[in-house]
């Protein structure tokens, strides 16, 4: 069994809009599952019907397999978008407290808490009040209340708002080790350069429609025009180009050139060795395009 | 259930960690031992004399060939009440209009069980309890002495009527016309009343803003993807009882605590009392035997004679009844309006349905406590969201059986009612956000099956 979530044909409808329609996916075990689109698109039902806090009107979401049941929810971790807690209650109490609702009992919740308030260094705060502490440092809280009861499946809504560059770092590398212990990742975002450093597969969702799937590799892959970037160790002038190839642009400095071209299928070798016949090639490799370009293009076409 | 319970040990904790909690426990029982002591203190120095024209306007029996007044001179005057007699009645309220007495007692035959009623008039100040009660302790006495020497071969059930009677009395301010009365059962049930009224808005209002509070900080989405809405909102309602139930049980340990205190500070505000029990206990035996007058002028007396003939154990029974189907109606329904509080928008569109109610039944009070057998009386006994209140004010006076039935059986129906209403608006409230809800979405929530 290697997917871990699987949703199948989901729609839900309120009162005034389609918020999902139709939406498959699955989510493989181990992976970093970036959960992507603009805002509205319904990615937040979607999260909040895993999560059992809403149901789809159609369709079912199976976890491991099963449908998904209440005995499910300990499995589960959730930083929701917008982040909140008791500000008057203690650090430690509060995350004791959220633990136990997730099914710890209370010793296992005070190992689990011991553990991750060591690791991020913070166990002199945990007589201290939520309001006393800093922005980033209630982020902090709150992500160790998402990951206390050791869920299989971590759902991380815009984690990365609301961090310094230095703890939004801290935070990627507690995600990726998470993956690396054996948790399953959905992370919803719209920071597409977040989605290239830790994602493995992606899903693109779209005024309630999905529009995208696959891995990021894969999707790069799908979306690529073949566009190269050249260095050369010479001036560039077009007697270098053979047929086939469109220049995009070039640069050059001293003795170095980058090019920027476009090329047809099957005419690189063609071009390579003409160069070769006259100059060295520093490097040579393909421009892939961006998860924002993806992205962007993606949500224009569909639209 | 476990995770209601771990959800009810946390709010439990909160509200009883709160300075506000700490402040009402200390405040509750000074409040309350002044209540007690106070009287006792100012009753040393403030006792005036009331003076009394009593006019018998019974009709004279004759026996043996006497003719034989019924209570024409024979009331006993005392440092507190100064008796008079007078033969007519507008002559004794000119009097009293000229303020040459106090008061004016005129005592007429009725046609009920108890074959008299009294009148009272009085003009400028109204008489002290104290002087009330005595007035009405010695109509009593008077009455059974001399219902005894006109008649000794009475009926068990006769017996029964003239060894407690239940004398109908009227008190009237004779320049307005108003209609006074301060009677024990008035005074409690007003305070049972009153109780449930501050204890409904003050254990609502905790509800609704703890509810909101959770809203606002955003946590209650963290908190619904770990459990069902319906327990946070139910765990809530629970705990906020128990914290009541806690508040309550300090205050009568903490104003017993101090009570005891202030009796060995200054025993002489309390030395006067157990004795006075005494002499009540003995009072009331030997009256209960129907024995000579022994008339026992204590205010005090008076009051637990009254009290005495007040059904308690109905009384407490059916404020523990409607006080916790009223809490579990206005606390479901205060905790669905605290899910549609927001930054932006205040939820008062929607709170003041609930508190309209509340505060008409305690502006009614005053009118249900001069006639509790008045139509409005009855119908705001009856109606669910009033009833908790008046119903309250009305039982010490006695009420019909069939009528406290349908009351408690509408408001059972209404709370199961608001259970389901309110449980549906709060599980869709409590994760809306940024949008000025309105009474049309909350129709269309209440209609959903499911989220």
């Amino acid at each position: 069994m290697n997917t871990i979530l699987e949703v199948k044909n989901v729609t839900k409808a309120y009162e005034t809009k389609v918020a999902l329609d139709d939406v498959s996916l699955q989510v493989e075990k181990g992976c970093v599952f970036g959960l992507l689109g603009p805002n509205g698109a319904g990615k937040t039902t979607l999260i909040r019907m895993i999560n059992q806090i809403t149901k789809p009107d159609k369709g079912e979401i199976l976890f491991n397999g099963e449908p998904l049941k209440e005995k499910h929810i300990q499995h589960v971790g959730y930083l929701p978008e917008e982040r909140g807690l008791y500000k008057k209650m203690k650090v430690g109490e509060e995350a004791l407290y959220l633990a136990r609702l997730k099914g710890m009992s209370s010793t296992q919740a005070r190992k689990s808490l011991d553990y991750w308030f060591e690791k991020f260094s913070i166990s002199d705060w945990y007589n201290k009040k939520v309001q006393e502490l800093s922005k980033g440092m209630q982020q902090k809280v709150q992500f160790i209340t998402t990951v206390m009861h050791s869920p299989q499946l971590l759902i991380f809504d815009e984690p990365f708002s609301g961090f310094d560059p230095l703890n939004a770092d801290l935070l990627k590398n507690e995600i990726l080790e998470l993956r690396d212990k054996g948790a399953t990742i959905i992370f919803s975002t719209h920071n597409m350069e977040s989605v290239e450093q830790i994602c493995d597969n992606i899903v693109l969702i779209n005024s309630s429609h999905k529009v995208l799937e696959g891995s990021v590799k894969e999707v790069k892959q799908r979306f690529k025009k073949g566009e190269f970037e050249l260095i050369i160790n010479s001036e560039f002038s077009n007697d270098l180009l053979t047929d086939g190839v469109e220049l995009l642009g070039e640069k050059s400095e001293n003795d170095t050139s980058i090019i920027r071209l476009k090329i047809e299928k099957g005419k690189n070798a063609d071009l390579l060795s003409h160069i070769l016949k006259t100059t060295d090639i520093i490097s040579y490799k393909e421009i892939l395009p961006s998860m924002n370009e993806i992205f962007i293009q993606t949500i224009k076409s569909t639209k | 259930m476990n995770k209601l319970l771990i959800i009810i040990k946390r709010e439990y904790l909160s509200k009883v960690k709160k300075k506000s909690f700490f402040v009402l426990t200390i405040l509750g029982p000074i409040l309350m031992s002044l209540l007690i002591v106070l009287p006792v203190v100012l009753k040393e120095n403030v006792s005036k004399t009331y003076t009394v024209m009593v006019v018998d306007s019974t009709p004279k029996t004759v026996i043996n060939g006497d003719t034989i007044a019924f209570f024409d001179g024979k009331f006993v005057s005392n440092e507190k009440v100064i008796y008079s007699y007078g033969k007519d009645i507008e002559k004794a309220q000119n009097m009293l209009r000229n303020d040459e007495v106090d008061m004016v007692l005129e005592i007429v035959k009725s046609n009920d069980k108890v074959p008299i009623k009294t009148f009272s008039y009085f003009a400028d100040n109204e008489p002290s309890l104290e002087a009330k009660e005595d007035v009405q302790q010695q109509v009593k006495q008077i009455f059974k002495n001399s219902v005894l020497m006109v008649n000794y071969d009475m009926s068990k059930e006769d017996i029964a009527i003239v060894n407690d009677p239940q004398i109908e009395s009227y008190i009237t301010d004779i320049r307005t016309g108003e209609r006074s009365n301060s009677e024990m059962k008035m005074v409690l049930g007003a305070i049972l009343g009153i109780m449930i009224y501050f204890f409904l808005f003050f254990f609502g209002g905790q509800i609704m803003r703890s509810v909101g509070e959770e809203k606002t900080s955003r946590i209650v989405e963290v908190l619904v993807s770990s459990v069902k809405s319906i327990y946070l909102l139910f765990g809530k309602i629970i705990a906020v009882a128990l914290v009541g139930l806690t508040q309550l049980g300090l205050w009568i340990v903490l104003t017993l605590l101090l009570m005891g205190g202030l009796k060995v500070a200054q025993p002489d505000w309390f030395a006067v009392q157990p004795q006075e029990k005494i002499e009540l206990n003995e009072r009331v035996f030997t009256a209960n035997k129907i024995d000579t007058l022994n008339i026992d002028t204590s205010p005090a007396n008076e009051a637990i004679q009254e009290l005495q003939s007040i059904n308690f154990p109905l009384i407490l029974s059916m404020f523990l009844v409607y006080f916790l189907l009223g809490y579990l109606l206005y606390g479901t329904l205060f905790g669905a309006v605290g899910s549609l509080l927001d930054e932006d928008s205040d939820a008062s569109q929607f709170s003041l349905p609930i508190t309209v109610p509340l505060i008409f039944a305690i502006v009614c009070l005053p009118m249900i406590m001069q006639d509790p057998s008045s139509s409005l009386s009855q119908w705001l006994s009856i109606i669910p969201f009033t009833s908790p209140m008046i119903m309250l004010v009305r039982i010490p006076y006695g009420v019909a059986v069939w009528q406290i039935v349908v009351s408690v059986v509408l408001l059972i129906l209404t709370v199961i009612a608001s259970l389901f209403v309110a449980t549906k608006i709060y599980r869709s409230g409590i994760l809306m956000y940024g949008k000025q809800v309105k009474y049309k979405d909350l129709f269309k929530w209440i209609k959903k099956k499911e989220n």
